[in-house]
């Protein structure tokens, strides 16, 4: 890809970005959406250089792209900010899709139930919290803080100068591994993993053959020995027969993406995922203190109203 | 180097399914192109907007782009542990909604409006 014509697509992409984050009439609106939408076209077509042609996958990589980044661009210019939440989901959607589409579909799921089921409920329930007390103020309309943005000619600038230095970096580093070596360790890998579940392998070696008993391991304690067409000799015994047999497992018997990351998750990052234990229970504490002391000022200041001393010295300081 | 891996020689291997295949390196690139998009018009909303909710909906827009990198990333060096960064990046996002969320809530019912201006005083 020529480094030329990806400063300019980031260029039109900040103007096209910049026009529609101010609040113009109609026809500005329209074009910069076409502008916009052109700027990704071009930022996809200078990536998409060292593709064979344009395969299904491809057309639904540049689906997902579309959707994803108007969805993204709808969330920071949109006045509403409910709507900008639920132009988030858009977003976490099309995600999901690409996630899908280069082969990690635990992630996919987890970010569709997480982020669009469990955070952006959060949200909502914020927002709605917010707009309701507003309603009962009597403000009708969007206030101007959400009209308005804060200098976006400068914002716009920013962003996309950090793109342009990301998709630089990622030029610089386009130096291909082997990709058959890749392959044949991510291969050894996985039978690897298969071997720390002998659960799971006599299971896969029972759909082949229904009468296997048992995995035998060998003198060196594997019980697999991985072939070089990517497939794996595993030692069994069938029913009524003493003989450990040869058995070939096809690479279909391998486990899937959820199952070799629950394990990698567990063997090989324990301790990261203690930590991340500690950061949910630290977050739940933080939440229940934020909580309480809301909880607080209002009784107290219901017990003001009501004539009745203070439960918390400054209260009254504290809430103002 | 195992004795596989001798034999095998450099040729590609046959009959693997698709999830054991190198990827295609446009793709990869692609899903690389459209993390750094997704960053930077998290980091362009979280400059440009007033609204407290929506700046952290931008940083979730930012921590979007950061776990599409790492999956793709994932994916073209074929192993899992960028994946399990994902999982820690939803676990960090998780944590820091509900405290974010609730500072909101917190700052909202002081000063009865979400505008991130209404605390300018605060760095002066």
């Amino acid at each position: 890809m020529q480094p030329i014509h990806f400063y300019a697509a980031c260029a039109v992409a900040a103007a096209a970005l910049y026009a529609l984050m101010r609040p113009k009439g109609r026809s500005v609106r329209a074009g910069a959406t076409v502008l916009g939408f052109a700027a990704i076209a071009w930022l996809l077509a200078t990536v998409a250089g060292s593709l064979p042609g344009p395969s299904g996958r491809f057309a639904l990589i540049g689906l997902a792209a579309f959707v994803g980044l108007s969805g993204a661009v709808r969330l920071i210019t949109h006045p509403k900010p409910i709507y900008a939440a639920l132009y988030f989901v858009l977003v976490i959607v099309s995600s999901a899709v690409l996630y899908v589409l280069l082969d990690a579909d635990f992630v996919a799921f987890s970010m569709v139930i997480v982020y669009a089921g469990a955070i952006l409920i959060t949200y909502m329930f914020v927002l709605m919290l917010a707009q309701q007390a507003s309603m009962e103020a009597g403000v009708t309309g969007e206030p101007e803080y959400d009209r308005l943005p804060r200098e976006p000619a400068t914002a716009a600038v920013a962003g996309f100068v950090l793109l342009a230095v990301l998709g630089t970096a990622s030029m610089r580093g386009a130096e291909t591994p082997d990709s058959a070596r890749t392959e044949w360790n991510a291969v050894e890998s996985r039978w690897s993993d298969l071997e720390s579940m002998p659960k799971l392998l006599l299971e896969r070696a029972k759909a082949l053959n229904p009468q296997v008993q048992s995995v035998v391991a060998g003198a060196d304690g594997q019980s697999l020995s991985v072939r070089s067409d990517g497939s794996a000799v595993v030692m069994v015994l069938v029913t009524g027969d003493e003989t450990p047999q040869p058995l070939t497992l096809p690479p279909e018997a391998l486990p899937e993406n959820s199952r070799t990351l629950g394990l990698a998750l567990v063997g090989k990052f324990p301790a990261s995922l203690e930590l991340a234990a500690v950061i949910l229970l630290m977050a739940m504490l933080g939440a229940v203190v934020l909580a309480r002391r809301q909880g607080d000022l209002a009784e107290d200041e219901r017990r003001g109203i009501a004539g009745l001393s203070r439960l918390v010295d400054g209260g009254e300081e504290r809430s103002r | 180097m195992s004795a596989a891996l001798l034999a095998f020689q450099g040729s590609a291997l046959p009959e693997l399914p698709e999830t054991l295949r190198a990827a295609p390196s446009g793709e990869i690139a692609a899903a690389l192109l459209i993390s750094a998009m997704l960053l930077a018009v998290g980091v362009v909303g979280f400059l440009s907007r007033r609204n407290m909710i929506i700046m952290f909906l931008c940083t979730e827009l930012m921590f979007q782009g950061a776990a599409l990198a790492m999956v793709a990333f994932s994916r073209h060096h074929m192993d899992v542990s960028g994946q399990v960064f994902v999982i820690f990046i939803l676990t960090v996002a998780a944590a820091e909604a509900a405290l974010a969320l609730g500072l909101v809530v917190l700052l909202h019912r002081r000063r009865e409006t979400l505008s991130a201006d209404a605390w300018g005083d605060l760095g002066e």
